[in-house]
């Protein structure tokens, strides 16, 4: 499909024809997953269904508002927060005098509502703060208490970040995990739903909103059935604010239109990475992944796969989001072994016993031949391509790999289940690299072969790091839990659980033709992708109409 | 009359044998929708929200035989379920959305194609050898035989991207409201001229080269020569007389044609990013939306049903011999 984005819209550089105007004061958004008809659905806490962007854009709010930019929480419904020194409960102080855009005072009632409804609905709690959660209380009007049945301090960044519901409606609601919401109450900058059709919604602005209204008058949404069809939109100036991947996007983003078209494409999103299945031998030996990493050309996987959109990992695999976490110490420790270096690995190979026949190609120390597979999801074009970059440099260091294509599903399955050798993937995402590294060497994330697991596909432990995690849950003091992040980054860097690769960019254009105030890489307050919630109310409340 | 109550004896089976393949076969597939849905969160899903999903959306992991048998139930109530990728639409309501667009699209020019062929095919063999007979049927036969994924790009390219004059998306444009108003129709018109009509360039041929056949075959008949002798007028004979005996065959494909109507010419609707049962059907196999996928067969196969049946009956009427 990639190579038809192109052709499309390459060749669309050069014509015009009657395209829709945008009406002024209405930013134009276009939604993250695509489709044909939209389906009326404003309910933020049923993030498995078919829920419309303004649901978390834009209605309903967290209590805090996690920046990767800066590293630090927004205040946003709530005002400030406490650990008790025991780390078994957290009390937020709720913003004073905002209201539901119905006219309701918001307070802690709803608050404790909304988590209550997370725990009665397991369905509906996808972050999962159940597992440490024992109850929400409400104390007094804008106090909030969060009593934890395990110290657990990472939880502040799950609940502070669900969308806050109002009691006072949802009460009433009889099964919330089929309520589609259809005209929504909430607290955010944009809740009128105005108008809505299969292909297009608008919504109006909250004149009741806390932050004072919003100085666009609406927002407007179309349907488009696919990524070229909305990247077209996008190229023609139709669309204000984006989160799209746009191939060759300089010239054909920007070159339509050099002063009003941007784009920011900064690498702040998970980590990818290539992970080989400990539990198959030889992966278990830490040299032998080593060595697999020194045969990949990243610079060269990053320009064929990624367009040259973000850059090769470190040794300690963190994304650009955690910058301030990373420790040069570490950095160094793991240099070596992600430098694209065929002798080091020829080296690394032979150490483990991974010796070269007289064929050329390299056996295991029982004599049979290392011959690995990599999986690989169909249709992830990207994918293909860097596990193409991967196996030549296998092939060329001796190792007889073969590619398999499955398709998604099947392949979803196989990493999964821990039944693969090799496979790209991704790694978890989170405001501070404690799941990251969670799911890549906690005891904790390890399930049986056979079973599903969504993280630690490559069943590693490593105990070293599950002392330092498990410290990490039990302390709130800025410097010691960056000692510990500096530990980890120590750990992964000897052990080389995964073999990362590049961290992910964050797709975000913009057209500043009748908008103002859009972050980028000059004017860096909050990541410029709208399709990250809660982060998108951080620029919808700063954006003014020209 | 016994002769259609057989038939529709025969199609009540049919309707029954689909309906449980369409239970079956999407159960084939490997992994399931929460599986999928897992994907999209990329690892952050909570384990028992998984669970509790499952549950929701009735992958009970009951045995498949109870859920076969509760399935039925559900069918002959007529409830299809809650679709999943359009959570929480019912099934019902995301089909009837769709299904408006494709009947107008699908519909129009499939009967536009099959009327089109059919006449040219008549007149072709009528004149064997003019230059409709020489010119037309290589044409169409070319642009039949290219793949129809690449000639509908390339009408949408051209016509679409290039020279402006289609819309590039949707059933009409998203700034009106749909009422039946005039401003509407025209839009929809606007937006459905160039996908139907890569439907009948690309289908027009097979029709029309049956119909020339069948034409020819019958034009050298006995009775042919008889209505000849008698003097009857030309046009008289070519449809009253060759052309009626000769549409046989194209009906029987007509009615097969319109079945496959409601399957949504998949490829134009998604290269034309038409809202219809193709690329509902499109949607719903890539995110495994189980209850669509089969509501999606059942509408499609029930109407292949319908329309040969309707068929039965024309074939009847043209030709008495297939009666009792």
């Amino acid at each position: 499909m990639a190579a038809i984005v192109t052709l499309t819209v390459g060749f669309t550089a050069g014509c015009g024809g009657a395209r829709p105007v945008p009406t002024p004061g209405v930013l134009e958004i276009a939604e993250g997953p695509k489709t044909s008809a939209f389906t009326r659905n404003f309910n933020p806490l049923l993030e498995a269904g078919d829920m419309r962007w303004p649901a978390r854009g834009s209605m309903y709010e967290p209590l805090l508002i996690w920046n990767p930019i800066t590293g630090q929480y927004v205040p946003w419904l709530a005002q400030s927060f406490s650990f008790s020194d025991d780390h078994l409960r957290l009390v937020f102080t709720l913003r004073h005098g905002v209201q539901w855009s119905d006219g309701q005072p918001f307070g802690a009632a709803d608050v404790a509502f909304t988590f209550e409804l997370l725990r009665t609905h397991p369905a509906l709690d996808v972050l999962g703060v159940g597992e440490y959660l024992r109850a929400a209380r409400a104390v007094g009007d804008d106090t909030v208490a969060f009593d934890f049945t395990r110290p657990f301090v990472p939880g502040l960044e799950d609940i502070s970040a669900y969308p806050i519901v109002p009691a006072h409606i949802w009460k009433d609601v009889a099964d919330p995990l089929t309520f589609a919401n259809p005209n929504p109450i909430g607290t955010g900058p944009f809740t009128e739903v105005t108008s809505f059709q299969p292909q297009a919604y608008r919504i109006e602005r909250n004149p009741r909103y806390w932050g004072g209204p919003p100085a666009i008058q609406a927002l407007h949404v179309r349907a488009y059935p696919a990524n070229d069809q909305s990247i077209m939109a996008i190229v023609n100036g139709e669309v204000d604010w984006a989160g799209d991947f746009i191939p060759a996007v300089k010239r054909i983003h920007v070159g339509r239109d050099p002063v009003h078209h941007h784009y920011w494409f900064p690498a702040l999103d998970a980590t990818v990475a290539f992970y080989a299945n400990t539990t198959v031998a030889p992966f278990g030996d830490a040299r032998v992944r080593k060595a697999l990493s020194m045969t990949i050309d990243r610079a060269r996987l990053v320009m064929v796969a990624m367009h040259d959109y973000t850059h090769p990992s470190d040794g300690t695999g963190l994304s650009d989001a955690h910058e301030r976490y990373r420790d040069p110490a570490a950095v160094a420790a793991g240099q070596a072994w992600v430098t694209h270096d065929p002798a080091g690995a020829e080296r690394l190979f032979a150490e483990a016993g991974l010796l070269r026949g007289a064929d050329g190609w390299r056996r295991t120390p029982d004599g049979a031949r290392f011959a690995p597979t990599i999986v690989v999801p169909v249709g992830f074009s990207d994918w293909v391509v860097a596990s193409q970059v991967i196996a030549r440099g296998l092939r060329a260091a001796g190792v007889d790999v073969t590619m398999r294509t499955l398709d998604y599903n099947a392949w979803n399955d196989s990493v999964q289940k821990g039944e693969f050798d090799l496979s790209m993937g991704w790694t978890l995402y989170s405001n501070t690299p404690y799941t990251f590294y969670r799911g890549l060497m906690s005891r904790q994330s390890v399930k049986p072969v056979g079973q599903d697991a969504s993280d630690n596909w490559h069943r590693l432990a490593i105990p070293e790091a599950d002392r330092e995690l498990t410290a990490l849950e039990e302390t709130v003091d800025p410097e010691k839990q960056m000692r510990l992040y500096h530990a980890l980054e120590m750990v992964f860097a000897r052990e080389a659980p995964a073999i990362p690769l590049f961290p992910g960019p964050l797709w975000g254009t913009f057209n500043d033709k009748r908008f103002t105030g859009f972050p980028s890489e000059n004017n860096p307050y909050a990541p410029l992708s709208p399709n990250l919630f809660p982060q998108a109310l951080l620029v919808l409340t700063r954006l003014l109409p020209r | 009359m016994r002769f259609l109550l057989r038939r529709l004896g025969f199609y009540a089976v049919a309707a029954w044998a689909s309906i449980t393949l369409s239970f079956f076969i999407p159960r084939f597939m490997p992994g399931d929708p929460a599986t999928a849905m897992f994907a999209r969160f990329r690892g952050r899903l909570n384990p028992e929200a998984i669970i509790a999903l499952r549950t929701a959306f009735g992958f009970s992991g009951a045995p498949l035989w109870k859920q076969y048998l509760q399935y039925l139930g559900h069918v002959a109530r007529g409830d299809l379920g809650i679709s999943i990728s359009y959570y929480p639409a019912t099934v019902g309501s995301v089909i009837a959305q769709a299904l408006v667009w494709t009947l107008l699209l699908s519909g129009v020019a499939v009967l536009l194609s099959f009327v089109a062929g059919t006449f040219l095919g008549m007149l072709g063999a009528w004149k064997r050898g003019g230059w409709l007979d020489s010119a037309l049927p290589p044409v169409l036969t070319l642009l039949g035989a290219f793949p129809y994924f690449w000639l509908a790009m390339a009408a949408l390219f051209i016509f679409g991207f290039g020279l402006g004059w289609s819309p590039l998306r949707q059933a009409y444009d998203d700034r009106l409201v749909p009422s039946l108003s005039w401003p509407f129709i025209a839009s929809v018109i606007q937006h459905a001229v160039l996908p139907a009509a890569t439907i009948v360039v690309a289908t027009a041929g097979g029709w029309m080269l049956s119909m020339r056949s069948t034409m020819i075959n019958v034009l050298s008949q006995d009775y042919v020569l008889f209505a000849h002798a008698k003097g009857l007028s030309s046009r008289r004979i070519m449809f009253q007389y060759a052309g009626r005996n000769a549409l046989l065959p194209n009906v029987a494909g007509f009615g097969m044609a319109l079945g496959f109507v409601l399957s949504g010419s998949l490829l134009t609707e998604i290269v034309f990013s038409y809202p219809g049962q193709g690329y509902l059907l499109f949607r719903a196999v890539k995110s495994l939306d189980y209850p669509l996928i089969q509501g999606l067969f059942l509408t499609t196969t029930l109407a292949v049903l319908a329309a040969n049946w309707l068929v039965d009956i024309v074939h009847l009427w043209l030709d008495p011999r297939t009666g009792p």
